[in-house]
């Protein structure tokens, strides 16, 4: 009986103990994160004056994105994340495959390698933005070397054009995090039993067919949190674009992504005359959330079905 | 033997160059970028790759005191170690009940912390701004604090809840015994032994908060508040002909994670190795 009351005590100090313990925790994260947010996904739906909501407008801000001026705007962003996306899908975690199979393939001096490629995933985007800038720029260093080596001629541009300009953002992009898919996947072979690989070498099995065959199946959960993590940061990108080509997208629009077109209506940098357009922004925000939410939705599950397991 | 080994090793050359290449490609820009600081711009323009002509710091005292780098470096400190210790103090103090309480709601709670992981906090700027601005916390730096703690929380929650869940019961239950109250079983007992998920949480966050430029850009704009990255965006167009000084601030911006990243590329190696999410 005695003992039944005690943790019934116990019990009951436990209850009140946790709500103290995790008020100050769910208060800030409430007020700061869940708030706006929901605040931000309601207000959509409304017509807004300034940063003052007005009545209530049902789907009319949706209808408002997707024709003039505006049409032109999202969609133009939006095929760049999605090419950001498939880009950096090719170059970062394509090229990142092939880093850490032949770091697992070499065993020695791995971690070196993965420190060093890690290293400007640590920087902020800004820095590495800003780097880059400086040595892409007409009169930089890496036009001196292509005129050197006699790749180029004359003064290079690749910012300023606009048929190359996002392909160099997607590129200084996977730069950056490149080390990422190569210490996800290492961290992904090396769970993977040496007797799978031993067996498929007496089997006869070259690299190449014994990373198609037999590691790949087996990377599925490391390729599927990678396409998740990327898809995400692809469509937040919004750092690179703002330091390297300004918060319009430069050139003409031709590096413009959802986020930097969301910024420039929430925070008055669209047009010319810079006139914020909060419903606009607001609804943007909302259709990105959604594509958010639903496209990591899909991925998980995707991965999640072609996970092999041995 | 050696019939055998040396078309091995042969053929185990275009995998070295591959890997040597992208070393190449990751040192070179960083090369560049530690040399430049020391260099006029004539010079960054005559001597593209050589050592500069003299380990001269004008560019770093131009940078740190006509630009007012110092003044953001220490704004920066500030949010980032405010931000860090808030972060750590709030969410071990959630994870605790939540990983090792029985109170019926745990699932309910910690998973309202997990969602806000991977929620796109920045489409939610304009009705946090206004917040800000009705709590006067615009140009403030306890304001970037708070915004900053509130989007780690739900990572740090996370982290700490799977390392304390393992943890053996007998651990509190010794020390109910001798009379210890929950907050110093907590902070004396159950803190110290988790010890590698304060140092996760602490290294991803310091990171993701010194580097952040997203908030600032909306919140700061007092120059006397500004953090690093967003000084640094506007150097970049500011003295855009002045390559040595910019080449010097970002030198200065990036002194600190690269500090810590030498001292901890072990921890942060297998952080990430471990599906910790960085952004």
């Amino acid at each position: 009986m005695t003992k039944f009351r005690r943790t019934t005590s116990l019990q009951r100090t436990q209850q009140r103990m946790a709500v103290l313990f995790i008020l100050p925790a769910l208060a800030i994260y409430g007020l700061f994160v869940l708030y706006p947010l929901l605040m931000s996904l309601w207000g959509s739906f409304f017509t807004w004056k300034g940063l003052r909501m007005q009545e209530f407008a049902g789907l009319a801000n949706f209808s408002r994105l997707f024709v003039f001026p505006s049409g032109a705007r999202l969609y133009g962003a939006l095929w760049h994340n999605v090419a950001w996306f498939f880009g950096i899908m090719l170059l970062q975690n394509g090229l990142g495959l092939l880093f850490a199979w032949l770091l697992f393939l070499r065993g020695r001096g791995a971690a070196f390698f993965q420190s060093v490629f890690f290293f400007p995933a640590v920087l902020s985007p800004v820095i590495v933005g800003a780097l880059w800038r400086l040595l892409l720029a007409p009169g930089g260093i890496v036009e001196w070397a292509l005129n050197g080596l006699g790749l180029h001629q004359g003064s290079l541009t690749v910012l300023g054009n606009s048929h190359t300009a996002l392909g160099m953002l997607i590129a200084v992009d996977a730069w950056n995090w490149m080390g990422l898919p190569v210490l996800i996947y290492t961290a992904g072979l090396r769970q993977i039993s040496p007797q799978v690989f031993e067996a498929a070498k007496l089997d006869g099995a070259g690299n190449a067919r014994m990373l198609y065959a037999i590691a790949l199946p087996l990377l599925m959960p490391a390729l599927g949190t990678l396409t998740t993590l990327s898809f995400i940061n692809t469509f937040n990108q919004f750092d690179i674009v703002y330091v390297m080509q300004g918060v319009q997208g430069n050139p003409s629009y031709a590096t413009d992504t959802l986020v930097t077109y969301f910024y420039r209506l929430a925070f008055g940098a669209e047009g010319a005359v810079g006139i914020t357009d909060i419903g606009l922004a607001l609804a943007l925000g909302t259709m990105l959330f959604l594509i958010l939410s639903i496209g990591t939705l899909l991925m998980l599950r995707f991965f999640d079905k072609r996970t092999v397991e041995l | 033997m050696s019939a055998v080994a040396i078309p091995h090793r042969l053929a185990r050359l275009p995998g070295w160059t591959i890997l040597l290449v992208w070393t190449a490609a990751v040192l070179l820009p960083l090369y560049i970028l530690v040399v430049s600081c020391f260099k006029t711009t004539a010079e960054i323009y005559d001597n593209r790759l050589g050592l500069p002509q003299s380990w001269a710091l004008d560019n770093f005292v131009r940078a740190w005191t006509r630009a007012d780098l110092g003044h953001n470096f220490i704004n920066s400190l500030i949010v980032t170690g405010g931000a860090v210790i808030l972060t750590i103090v709030v969410s071990a103090m959630a994870a605790y009940p939540l990983s090792r309480y029985k109170l019926g709601w745990n699932g309910i709670m910690l998973g309202l912390f997990l969602s806000g992981i991977m929620l796109p906090i920045r489409l939610a700027s304009v009705e946090l701004f206004t917040l800000m601005r009705s709590l006067g916390l615009l140009d403030s730096l306890t304001g970037l604090i708070l915004v900053y703690s509130a989007i780690r929380i739900p990572f740090a929650v996370f982290i700490f809840a799977n390392f304390m869940r393992v943890l053996p019961a007998e651990l509190e239950e010794a020390a109910r015994m001798d009379g210890a109250g929950e907050t110093r079983i907590l902070f004396q007992i159950v803190l110290p032994m988790v010890k590698p998920a304060v140092s996760i949480v602490a290294i991803f966050t310091a990171i993701a908060v010194w580097n952040d430029f997203f908030f600032p850009l909306i919140f700061i704009f007092d120059d006397r508040y500004k953090t690093v990255p967003l000084a640094i965006s506007v150097f970049v167009g500011q003295f855009r002909t002045d390559w040595g000084l910019v080449f010097a601030s970002l030198a200065i911006s990036m002194a600190p994670i690269l500090i810590m990243y030498c001292l901890l590329a072990r921890q942060i190696r297998e952080g990430v190795g471990a599906g910790g999410g960085m952004k």
